[in-house]
């Protein structure tokens, strides 16, 4: 066989073992991405909980958090998307939520709050979707207060699917575990090193898996 | 009266008092006049009334009903 015929049978088995693992995840892998992500958003809400302050949730889509939340923490909610914040709104009549102020829909780039409204601001698995990352950091940290904290959860490599991130952490395909969560961080972590009024507490990789990562930043 | 908009149902959700304390107008960073007859949040800065939709204000100029003056 020659070094063209073997890479082009090389190619053809990858393609194949693409296809095959996704046919293998797919019946399983929206409770196994809801789980994982069940655990990004609980050590999320643990980390921006205040109860008797004020929480602004960034991103809140249908609500999944907001009944994980202390119910004496005063809650508002905010998403681009209105069909979201309906099933939010559904969600808290179901669970008979007292503690949610409001759902409003708003961009993440031009909030509709006063500077310095809010104790802490979460924002979950929100920033790699956003066009433009930056611009949305800074309206969080425009509407916390000083001494207040933004909680951040994200996927490490945002260009990938979510079946090819399984799969580097399954081993694999470890090349891309290599370099994507490093592009990544490079988004937040140069925001940061810019501007003197937000200061990075913690940095985590969230367990079970590892695939998002938390990160605190306080607003001195 | 026929160009004015419907009144909300009586059961609509209504807005809760302790957020409009808190919100502006998105573009000038204004204050907000609450008209709960035509549930809309007024700004006068920016000329434009943002539309509550059942209890959700949707808060874009987008989206916002030019005001006339």
């Amino acid at each position: 066989m020659s070094a063209g015929a073997a890479s082009a049978a090389h190619a053809t088995l990858d393609n194949g073992h693409v296809k095959s693992s996704y046919a293998r995840w797919a019946p399983i892998y929206d409770l196994v991405f809801s789980l994982v992500m069940r655990a990004g958003r609980l050590a999320a809400v643990a980390a921006a909980d205040r109860p008797m302050g004020r929480v602004l949730d960034v991103g809140v889509g249908t609500g999944l958090e907001l009944p994980m939340f202390d119910q004496r923490t005063r809650l508002v909610g905010v998403d681009l998307c209105e069909p979201m914040l309906r099933q939010a709104q559904r969600r808290l009549i179901d669970k008979s939520l007292q503690n949610v102020d409001g759902l409003l829909v708003m961009d993440a780039t031009r909030l509709a709050f006063p500077d310095a409204s809010f104790d802490a601001v979460v924002a979950p698995y929100v920033l790699t979707v956003v066009p433009d990352p930056h611009a949305m950091l800074d309206e969080l940290l425009r509407v916390v207060k000083p001494g207040g904290e933004i909680v951040l959860v994200n996927h490490v490599g945002a260009e990938t699917g979510l079946i090819a991130k399984l799969e580097a952490w399954l081993g694999t395909r470890s090349a891309h575990l290599g370099w994507r969560p490093q592009f990544q961080w490079a988004v937040l972590g140069g925001w940061i090193e810019a501007r003197p009024a937000a200061r990075l507490l913690e940095r985590r990789a969230l367990a079970p898996f590892g695939l998002f990562t938390l990160a605190r930043l306080k607003r001195v | 009266m026929t160009d004015t908009p419907a009144k909300p149902a009586a059961d609509a959700p209504r807005v809760d008092p302790r957020l409009l304390e808190i919100l502006v107008c998105p573009r000038t960073k204004t204050t907000l006049e609450y008209d709960a007859e035509n549930q809309e949040l007024i700004s006068r800065a920016a000329k434009l009334a943002y539309p509550i939709r059942d209890g959700i204000p949707i808060m874009l100029p987008e989206e916002a009903r030019p005001l006339q003056d």
